[in-house]
Order: C-alpha cells, then structure tokens, then sequence
C-alpha cells in the first residue's frame, strides 16, 4: 500500500513506497505483522522496541534505516526471524 | 510530529523572530563605535526575551498535553538527527569565525564584532534547527 511523504516525489518498489532523497534498500512487512498482531499499533511497537512512534514511521515507510539492534527488536516482537521482517531488494542500493 | 519536532520549530520561529527583530532594528550608523557595543550587548536582553518565552511557554504547553512524549529519550534516529544537525553547523561557525577576525583586522571594530558574532550563532543554528527539522519530516 503506498505511503504518502512530507518531503520530495513518492513511488513504489515491490510494495514499499519509497522517497527518492531516502530510500533504504530494503522492504519491510512491519505494517502487515502489526496487522496480524492483534492490530498493534506503531506507538505499541515503538514501546516495546524502545524507540519513538515517529521512528516506527519512518522505519515501515522505507523512509529510516534501523541499527541492527532495532531490527533484531522489532522481529524479536513478531518472534519473527530477521529475513521475515525486512527484505533486501537486489537493485536496490 | 514528536515533542522534540514541535519544540524545534518553536525554536525556529522563536530565532527568526527575536533576531530578525535585532538585525532590522539595530542603529547600524553607530556601529563602529564604542556606543554601538554597548547598544549591540543591550539588545540581546530583549532579544533572549524574546527566544525564550516562547520556547519555555511552547515546551511547557506541548508536556502538559503530552507527557508521555515529553518523557521519553532520545532514540537512535533522533540522536543521528541531533548529530547531523550540529555537524552541518559547525561550518557556519567556522565561517563566522574567521569573517569577525577579517573585519577587526580591518577596522571594523565594536559593534561590527558583536553583530557579525551575533549574526554567525545565528546562522550556525538556524542551519542546525533548520536541517534537524528537515531530517525530522524526510526520515533521516
């Protein structure tokens, strides 16, 4: 599902839209586990991880590139493996 | 918009306001001279007055109606935001610096000093507000 940005042109690769002046070269499904977490919002998972709502934001629209340690947490949350959560994209980058 | 957000373009409007005011209303005739110094140290009382109410009173206003995101830390992306944004200030300041020893060498002295390092902290932050609030809205 596209996403919308403050900033620059939008478009969409492999179902993340993404910002031309900050595209990370990786898709995430954050949205669709939140989603099937018992609709978990982004506020909820940026607690659980230890970061901000706004960070949670900018992570899900491919706006953020997290630390490892972020993602590590946020897949920790689903109990989800890393390679579930975030995809490298091959030309991407 | 997180709490650091709005308190960062308080402080903007806050800066562009209280050194606007300074800069348009400074005596520029008198400049060169010891009474433009004094006229220059002066203003800033009103000016800090000027900066300050608004960010104590916007910072204030913002915790009450949200206290959770007043209370919570810096996360990573927030502290990349931070650093980023004084790395980029840092040249202004440099600039600045360099431009005040210019013009004493060059008999601009007194107010001229005051204001070109007044005028470089000015710069120097509203490239650093400017650009956190610019990595706020992009992402990073």
């Amino acid at each position: 599902m596209p996403n919308s940005f403050a900033w620059g042109r939008s478009y969409i690769i492999i179902g993340v839209a993404t910002n031309p002046m900050a595209q990370t070269p990786f898709t995430n499904d954050i949205r669709t586990l939140r989603f099937l977490a018992g609709e978990m919002t982004q506020g909820d998972l940026g607690d659980k991880v230890g970061v901000t709502r706004q960070t949670i934001a900018a992570i899900e629209q491919g706006r953020y590139s997290p630390s490892l340690e972020v993602a590590f947490r946020i897949a920790h949350v689903f109990g989800k493996p890393l390679e579930a959560v975030f995809q490298w994209t091959a030309n991407a980058g | 918009m997180s709490f650091r957000e709005k308190i960062h373009w308080i402080a903007l409007v806050g800066l562009l306001s209280a050194f606007g005011w300074y800069f348009l209303s400074y005596p520029w005739e008198i400049a060169n001279s010891p009474k433009g110094m004094y006229t220059a140290v002066w203003m800033l009382l009103p000016v800090t007055i000027i900066f300050l109410v608004p960010m104590v009173a916007g910072a204030a206003f913002f915790a009450i109606r949200s206290p959770k995101d007043a209370d919570l830390k810096e996360d990573e992306r927030e502290k990349g935001i931070h650093l980023r944004g004084t790395y980029l200030a840092y040249y202004p300041l440099v600039i600045g610096v360099q431009l005040n020893i210019f013009v004493l060498i060059n008999g601009f002295n007194y107010g001229y000093a005051v204001t070109i390092l007044i005028a470089t902290l000015v710069v120097a932050e509203l490239i650093r507000v400017g650009s956190q609030l610019y990595y706020y809205r992009r992402g990073y």
